[in-house]
């Protein structure tokens, strides 16, 4: 086995340049390790045999980026940094962007992220030299890559990947509605479930659907582990399901109250259990009932 | 002897995407330069109109991830203009603390790459360094070490308690002696001093016509800060102190930012100490009536215009920017004209582009 000296050109191809400072922050700040794999930063992307790539591919940058294509050598990995250079991201609605960019060239690694955290660009590019590595000694790419910094840590506070508390979730779309990346999708299976969709690859981490719900049941973890593969781009999705209940007096299917917001509404806990499983009309009737009759 | 030079539109010393079409003499000093950009639009102004509101909120923080905190701010005002919504005086206070510590470190960037392209590594980490302590408390308080989303409709969407406020005053202490040395450094240092006095310059004159603004307009000894000349939030009562500079060069650009990192670290501890008592925001989704808005604040590169116009429907019917390095990108040609080939990054640099603000 050869020993592989990975050559690093970064293309911006239209990002608020957000990834590129990071990346800058990745490449220059100790902490980050970047120099443990021994990266050499190049200034011609002939030379070139890991391309980063940041941004949604604007209109404007297509021609410019399929024309620098053609000066690499193969074989080259791509790790595409950022949420919009995995799938627009925020921006996937405009006129103005021809992306993602795996439209037009093969990519190995994403780094999901609005922009990804340093450490997580670290790793993107460690898993991209692997690739890399397999590559020139004609191997194939494997399904997954273990982590490879595995010291890194995040704060609690930090937002990252979200996730979701089926316990809680009434199935209101405030979170759909407030989603400025339309990364989450409600939809009802029509037997009585709703199926909660956030995909990781389209979020940008702001954190609005956390703050807008109203029963707090879908919330950011400080999860960072958003360097993948291009197999796992269309699977890394969290999926939650929402179910129907049957009303337990008068027998009507009906989406229960989440437990958040029925002790908000009724502070005795006898009468949280009494409201549980009944539907909206039966609870009108058991409360006035228990207050009046 | 006229040689073609072009720079771009990918090149490692470009942060983001912009095409130099340049001829120079045997000296290699430039004798025309051409500007080709367009590359990062991205549609913001149609885009806009797609989103609700409270989408907005998030898509304008994405307009430039370094002046992130600016946008949504700015944004926010227009809204809560058009709605008559008063902010409570806490939400000010926390505002400002967010804006300020995006400015330090928003700067603290721009002279890290100066100091990248003057290659001078060590004097780099070092800013990078003390750009890190800003990106950690960041990322512990607001959860994202650029996208901050401290802002929204009413208000802001933080709160700090002790503990934050402490870890606040923490990092300022160790910010503060290294930004202190730094300057001092950036100030004194010969091979900083030859690589940037005397380039790029834009004098006074030029200044005033093409109407630059932020540390450009400052560099060159023209005091037009939104907070001091129109202020808005609590800027009226923090009196925000102007350095200004009369090199015109990339030196007294960079100085004048320094000036701007100390002041508003002056301002972040003002504010800390002073923190009113009081709500966060007024309510969660106002109603937003039909009108229009202009507002205009301060980003870390200069003046930056939001114009709104609302329907009463869920969505914007127009938004419009007028973004710092709109004015300053111009400046540009009087500063490349005459100066070298090499120096022509260091001298973009010195304005601070945003160019994903300016192209949108």
């Amino acid at each position: 086995m050869s020993e592989v000296i990975p050559k690093l050109f970064r293309i911006n191809t239209g990002s608020c340049n957000g990834c590129d400072v990071e990346f800058v922050a990745t490449a220059f700040v100790d902490k980050f390790q970047l120099e443990t794999l021994g990266v050499e930063l190049v200034n011609d992307v002939k030379d070139a045999n890991l391309l980063v790539i940041t941004g949604p591919l604007t209109a404007r940058s297509e021609s410019f980026l399929k024309n620098t294509l053609t000066k690499l050598k193969k074989p080259f990995v791509v790790v595409g940094i950022g949420t919009c250079s995995v799938s627009c991201g925020i921006f996937r609605d405009s006129y103005a962007i021809n992306g993602p960019i795996d439209k037009f060239v093969e990519v190995d690694v994403n780094v999901a992220g609005c922009p990804p955290r340093p450490q997580s660009i670290a790793e993107g590019i460690a898993k991209g030299i692997k690739v890399l590595e397999q590559k020139m000694n004609g191997e194939a790419t494997p399904k997954a890559i273990d982590t490879i910094f595995k010291d890194f840590s995040a704060p609690d506070s930090f937002r990252g990947r979200m996730s979701l508390n089926e316990e809680n979730c009434t199935a209101c779309r405030t979170c759909e509605i407030v989603c400025p990346s339309n990364a989450i999708e409600i939809s009802s299976t029509g037997d009585g479930w709703f199926v909660h969709k956030i995909w990781h690859n389209s979020c940008c981490f702001c954190g609005n659907c956390a703050y807008f719900c109203p029963t707090g049941a879908i919330f950011s973890t400080n999860s960072f582990d958003t360097a993948k593969l291009q197999s796992e781009k269309f699977s890394d999705v969290n999926v939650g399901y929402i179910d129907y209940k049957k009303c337990s007096s008068c027998g009507d299917r009906y989406m229960p109250p989440s437990k958040g917001l029925l002790s908000k509404a009724y502070t005795h806990d006898d009468v949280t259990k009494l409201n549980e499983k009944i539907c909206p009309k039966c609870r009108k009737e058991a409360n006035f009932k228990r207050m009046y009759a | 002897m006229k040689e073609k030079i072009t720079i771009g539109p990918f090149h490692p010393e470009l942060e983001e995407s912009v095409y130099f079409k340049l001829v120079a003499d045997e000296n290699r000093t430039v004798t025309h330069v051409e500007i080709i950009n367009g590359f990062i639009h991205r549609g913001m102004e149609s885009l806009v109109t797609q989103k609700n509101f409270m989408q907005n909120l998030i898509l304008t923080e994405r307009v430039c991830s370094l002046c992130s905190n600016n946008h949504p701010f700015a944004y926010a005002l227009a809204v809560e203009k058009i709605s008559g919504v008063k902010v409570p005086p806490r939400a000010e206070a926390l505002r400002v603390i967010a804006d300020e510590v995006k400015r330090v470190a928003s700067d603290l960037f721009n002279l890290a790459m100066l100091t990248h392209l003057a290659h001078h590594h060590e004097l780099m980490k070092d800013t990078m360094d003390a750009r890190e302590h800003m990106q950690d408390l960041k990322e512990i308080i607001w959860g994202n070490r650029m996208d901050m989303s401290a802002n929204q409709l009413t208000g802001v969407k933080y709160d700090l308690n002790e503990e934050k406020i402490k870890l606040i005053l923490e990092t300022i202490a160790l910010v503060e002696p290294k930004v202190n040395a730094l300057q001092d450094r950036y100030e004194n240092d010969e091979s900083i001093r030859a690589k940037t006095i005397g380039v790029g310059v834009l004098p006074y004159e030029d200044a005033l016509e093409l109407g630059v603004t932020g540390p450009v307009a400052r560099g060159s000894g023209i005091n037009n800060d939104v907070r001091v000349v129109a202020p808005y939030s609590l800027y009226g009562e923090l009196k925000p102190k102007v350095t200004l500079r009369d090199g015109c060069d990339v030196h007294s650009r960079a100085m004048a930012r320094f000036g701007d990192i100390v002041e508003a670290i002056r301002m972040i501890k003002e504010v800390v100490a002073n923190l009113p008592e009081g709500d966060t925001y007024v309510e969660k989704r106002p109603h937003i009536p039909a009108g229009e808005a202009v507002v205009r604040v301060e980003a870390p590169r200069g003046e930056l215009i939001y114009y709104l116009k609302t329907d009463g429907s869920q969505k914007p019917v127009r938004m419009k920017w007028k973004v710092p390095t709109f004015t300053n990108w111009e400046a540009l040609k009087v500063m490349i004209l005459g100066d070298k080939v090499d120096n022509v990054t260091m001298i973009l640099n010195s304005i601070d582009p945003c160019i994903s603000c300016t192209e949108r």
